[in-house]
């Protein structure tokens, strides 16, 4: 019954001590609290007390209430979704999101860590997704690539680059500490080579360059290269970072696995990659939320992808005032997602620290 | 595989790290169920030598047969060695990711096509006979260096080795858990393992070994029954070596 305020009490000490230990930090944390408290409440009123948010208040309504006029996400949030997908055909791409989510979510459940099972997860989705998008089968009217856009553009250009650059960049930082001198320095070539340019120029050349290069039954549509560009990227820094991953593991490691009688892929898929991973894991989400965040630079090769679709969405007439309002809705969407990464990040973390102790 | 060959068979070993000679014409055969311990200075080529018993390093020229399979290039030839030839390392080298019980098990399914339930059994025999049985759920980090090398132990006897080599395994270990291990490897020993011990652990060698091998240079200088190894040495380098490391 004592144990109470006893503890409330030594925390009020802790505060005191930690935040008012002189009179020049006690000051400081006052004008930080007033800037706290200033700033917090200035967006709350923009936000919320002083927002307008009926779908059919026209600016010199919002301008009289002085907030934010969040109608124009009420009026335009379809356009900032989906892009320019065909008006009643959006209940496809939104589905797809969905797919998308639910994919992303299953994939990254402990008890889906098994090859068939990621496999079945990523084949069946991608087909879900693809056959909703694109249309074309069981009735769906077709609906051509360019006009894919918003939300599920870029969730589908996030989820296959990172699906498709992870064995990339294992490949080829396995390649990189091959045996063989001549495999090794070839792919630290090619490596070096695609960290040295930068992601819009090797999106340009997928896009516009390839086709001029190989026949058209090799490269798909443009949407399908910058995909590829784009994992292709990914993969170089994936592989820099798994190799930094390799290099924290002790060369006893694989020698016991060796001694073991463990053949070459079990030795990699058993001992050196999962200790691997484990290293390089903080570097690993760093380069996925980079990844997420660069998609929105497939606008440069005619891609209508979130961030673009956002600014169709307030450049239309009588909207062009509301940008703010727009950019905010578009930092909420990118926010909750990598959000979202950085704490399944930690949480893995802790997952593969538990019961270990580092020697 | 055969039987009746010798367990071990080396002949005129020689290995090179660039133009630095590790090992000079090694020639050793080790009999099965034999005990053989191996010592000599630092840099003297001993993990060197058993490390080729199992291709952790490739030689240069010269013959290794275990049981009669001769080691060359041909990579069925190593694997096949590998299953017969268990190792015990300086750094235990366990596995950390891994509970105790999976690394005990891991090679036996993946390597020996066991099940999943023979391997668990198997495993936690093994981790009685080397005194740890209630340590099976734990991680590697969680255990005293002593108990990491007896699980190291326990997991190469899992995959029921004929031959068992040790390089200085209780030499990164604090005194007091020296003798835990050593206690464990006489019990092997008296169980008839065929055992090839890099160690200085002289009482060991008295107690256990059935030959004494002294390296230096890269080269066996004097090999001999414990006996007449520890009371008349032949050769200087090995009475200086003596002297040193009993501490007269
Ligand atoms: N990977 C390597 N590259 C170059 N030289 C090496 C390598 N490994 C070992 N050597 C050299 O080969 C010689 C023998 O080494 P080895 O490890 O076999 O000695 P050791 O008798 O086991 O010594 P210690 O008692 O210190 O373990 C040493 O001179 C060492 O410097
Ligand atoms: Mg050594």
């Amino acid at each position: 019954m004592t144990a109470q305020p006893y503890l409330s009490n030594r925390r009020l000490q802790r505060i005191r001590a930690e935040y008012f230990g002189s009179a020049g930090s006690g000051l400081l944390t006052l004008i930080s609290l007033g800037l706290i408290i200033g700033i917090g409440w200035a967006v709350l009123n923009w936000a919320l007390l002083r927002g307008s948010f009926t779908a059919t208040a026209t600016q010199a309504e919002c301008m009289a209430k002085g907030g934010a006029c969040w109608s124009v996400i009420a009026v335009r949030w379809r356009v900032i979704l989906f892009g320019i997908y065909p008006y009643e055909e959006q209940w496809r791409s939104a589905i797809a999101c969905a797919v998308v989510v639910v994919m992303t979510i299953l994939s990254c459940l402990p008890v889906m860590w098994r090859f068939w099972r990621l496999a079945a997860v990523w084949g069946l989705g991608t087909a879900a997704f693809y056959i909703l998008m694109r249309g074309g089968y069981f009735g769906l009217i077709p609906v051509d690539e360019q006009q894919w856009g918003g939300l599920a553009l870029t969730l589908f250009l996030f989820v296959t680059t990172s699906v498709l650059g992870m064995p990339m960049a294992i490949g080829l930082a396995l390649m990189r500490r091959s045996d063989l001198p001549v495999i090794a320095r070839v792919t630290g070539i090619i490596i070096d080579t695609i960290r040295s340019l930068p992601l819009l120029s090797i999106l340009f050349a997928f896009a516009i360059v390839l086709p001029f290069v190989l026949p058209d039954a090799l490269t798909g549509d443009k949407l399908y290269r910058v995909i590829w560009g784009g994992a292709l990227f990914f993969a170089a820094y994936e592989a820099e970072i798994l190799r930094g991953g390799f290099q924290g593991i002790s060369k006893g490691q694989e020698e016991a696995a060796k001694a073991l009688g463990l053949p070459y892929w079990h030795r990699i898929s058993r001992i050196v990659l999962p200790q691997a991973f484990r290293l390089a894991l903080p570097a690993t989400i760093n380069q996925i939320v980079i990844t997420f965040m660069e998609t929105s630079l497939v606008v440069v090769v005619g891609f209508v992808e979130l961030l673009a679709a956002g600014n169709t969405a307030y450049q239309t007439g009588e909207w062009k005032f509301a940008y703010v309002e727009v950019y905010a809705f578009i930092s909420l969407i990118y926010f909750s997602f990598v959000f979202g990464l950085s704490r399944y990040g930690a949480y893995l973390e802790s997952r593969m620290n538990a019961g270990q102790r580092k020697e | 595989m055969q039987v009746n060959a010798p367990a071990i068979e080396i002949r005129d070993l020689n290995k090179f790290y660039g133009t630095f000679q590790a090992l000079k014409g090694i020639s050793l055969t080790v009999k099965k169920g034999e005990k053989v311990v191996v010592c000599g200075p630092s840099g003297s080529g001993k993990s060197t030598m058993i490390r080729c018993i199992n291709q952790l390093e490739e030689h240069d020229s010269g013959d290794i047969r275990v049981f009669g399979t001769l080691l060359n290039d041909n990579v069925a030839s190593i694997d096949e060695i590998r299953r017969e030839v268990g190792m015990v390392f300086q750094h235990f080298n366990l596995f950390p990711h891994m509970t105790v019980l999976e690394n005990c098990t891991l090679a036996p399914i993946l390597v020996r096509k066991s099940s999943r339930a023979d391997a668990e059994a198997r495993a936690r025999h093994f981790l009685e006979k080397v005194r740890i049985p209630d340590q099976a759920d734990k991680f590697p980090g969680q255990l005293s260096g002593g108990q990491q090398q007896r699980v190291a132990i326990a997991r190469a006897l899992c995959m029921q080795p004929e031959i068992l080599l040790f390089d200085e395994p209780t030499s990164a270990l604090d005194p007091e858990m020296i003798a835990e291990v050593l206690d464990v490897m006489t019990t092997l020993a008296s169980d008839g393992m065929t055992m090839v011990c890099v160690t200085h652990e002289m009482g060991f060698a008295r107690k256990v070994a059935d030959r004494v091998i002294f390296m230096d240079k890269g080269e066996i200088v004097e090999e001999a029954d414990p006996e007449t190894f520890f009371t008349q040495p032949v050769n200087d380098r090995t009475r200086l070596f003596l002297s040193q490391i009993l501490g007269h």
